[in-house]
């Protein structure tokens, strides 16, 4: 009777070593999917612009930038000191980016010669290395595609990504920064919005900067 | 009755999502642009596409294995199908990374279905919404692995787009 009882405890201690063992593993296994998972997809997206709150680059100057366009010149957000700027960031794969730029060249033709230009930066997303010929080769190529079909002849500049910590991150397509002669961001936009929206943010930089040049 | 950490993510993100969805309607019903008066606002940040089910696969090893992968498209957004209509559209693809143990045979994905932007009445575009699942064949090599599989993809809402992305998929998947 001693003994059945001995071999009993034996018998239930080395089963629930085995329940034990297979769920710590268990437990293991699921911790570690938990691991990747929070590492590897945080929240990361972006939905409805309507809500977050207004842009701290409001009311501030607009950081500065040197990008190339796609003859390879340099071109400098300074190059246009004196001039309203719409700074508008786009990308190949946008569809809202499709629908406004014919918007922003009938406006820039409009408002030209009024002092008014638009810089066109893509921001493909991709991060490419510098050493990856092949890769900045096929995103010009798409990049030259879309501003030749969209007839846009305004400066279209290339790797906004490079200088998208500097705006805020570029969480959507597309963003855009109206700044003023005096190089203030006096209205931001992200998604598309109305033709008149766009044009009003654009006499908004004109009217600021003449009421600032009166003074 | 306990709940594993895992288990409160989920009831969490569930909630989430709800909260979302009882938020669309009206977004769905706005004008086909932002609101003027708030375009100006940043957007919030939210997560795209979840990876619903299944964590774990039992697979013969070394024999080619149909399994069925599910996703949810957040309210209120959509991604561009496998075939989307336009070459400069980026398609949602999945992939196994190499030495993972795991071999990609081959992925089936649903048809897209097709949306019209608000704004581009004209223009159609391929796209998943709400839950899909791709249909998938693999080969597993013998013992656990831990697959951190990718799903490559593109969101945008009515009015704009967000960048594309490679998430993670982790699949702890069983070759005996």
């Amino acid at each position: 009777m001693k003994r059945n009882t001995i071999v009993l405890g034996i018998t239930l201690f080395v089963l629930a070593g085995f329940a034990w063992a297979g769920w710590a593993n268990f437990e293991y296994r699921r911790q570690a999917a938990d691991k990747v998972m929070a590492a590897t997809m945080p929240p990361e997206l972006v939905i409805g612009g309507d809500d977050g709150p207004p842009s701290p680059l409001l009311n501030k100057p607009a950081p500065s930038f040197t990008l190339q366009d796609l003859n390879g010149k340099k071109v400098s957000l300074a190059d246009y000191k004196g001039k309203a700027v719409l700074i508008n960031f786009w990308a190949t794969w946008c569809g809202p980016c499709k629908l406004e730029t014919p918007w922003l060249v009938e406006l820039r033709q409009q408002y030209a010669s009024k002092g008014f230009e638009i810089l066109g930066i893509s921001s493909e997303a991709d991060n490419l290395t510098d050493d990856d010929k092949d890769g900045w080769a096929k995103d010009k190529a798409a990049i030259s595609k879309f501003a030749q079909q969209q007839h846009m002849q305004y400066p279209v500049l290339i790797n906004g990504d490079s200088i998208a910590k500097d705006y805020g991150g570029l969480d959507a397509m597309p963003s855009s920064f109206y700044v003023d002669r005096n190089g203030i961001i006096v209205a931001t936009q992200t998604g598309i919005v109305s033709k008149d929206e766009i044009e009003g943010k654009i006499q908004k930089s004109l009217a600021k900067t003449t009421a600032q040049a009166g003074k | 009755m306990l709940l594993t950490r895992s288990a409160w993510l989920r009831i969490v993100c569930s909630t989430a999502i709800c909260c979302t969805a009882a938020q669309s309607p009206s977004q769905s019903l706005q004008a086909q642009f932002s609101d003027p008066a708030k375009s100006d606002r940043l957007p919030l940040k939210q997560e795209a596409v979840q990876y619903l089910y299944p964590e774990q696969i039992t697979a013969p090893a070394g024999k080619s294995t149909a399994v069925v992968l599910h996703f949810r498209v957040a309210p209120g957004l959509h991604v561009n199908s496998h075939s989307p209509k336009d070459e400069s559209l980026i398609p949602t693809a999945l992939s196994i990374p190499a030495e993972s143990g795991v071999k990609l045979d081959a992925a089936t994905y649903p048809q897209g279905t097709d949306f019209t932007l608000p704004a581009d009445p004209e223009s159609k575009l391929s796209v998943y919404t709400g839950d899909f699942a791709i249909q998938a064949r693999i080969t597993a090599a013998p013992g656990d692995h831990l697959v951190e599989a990718k799903l490559r993809y593109q969101a945008c809402d009515q009015q704009q787009c967000m960048p594309p992305k490679t998430a993670t998929v982790a699949i702890d998947i069983i070759g005996k």
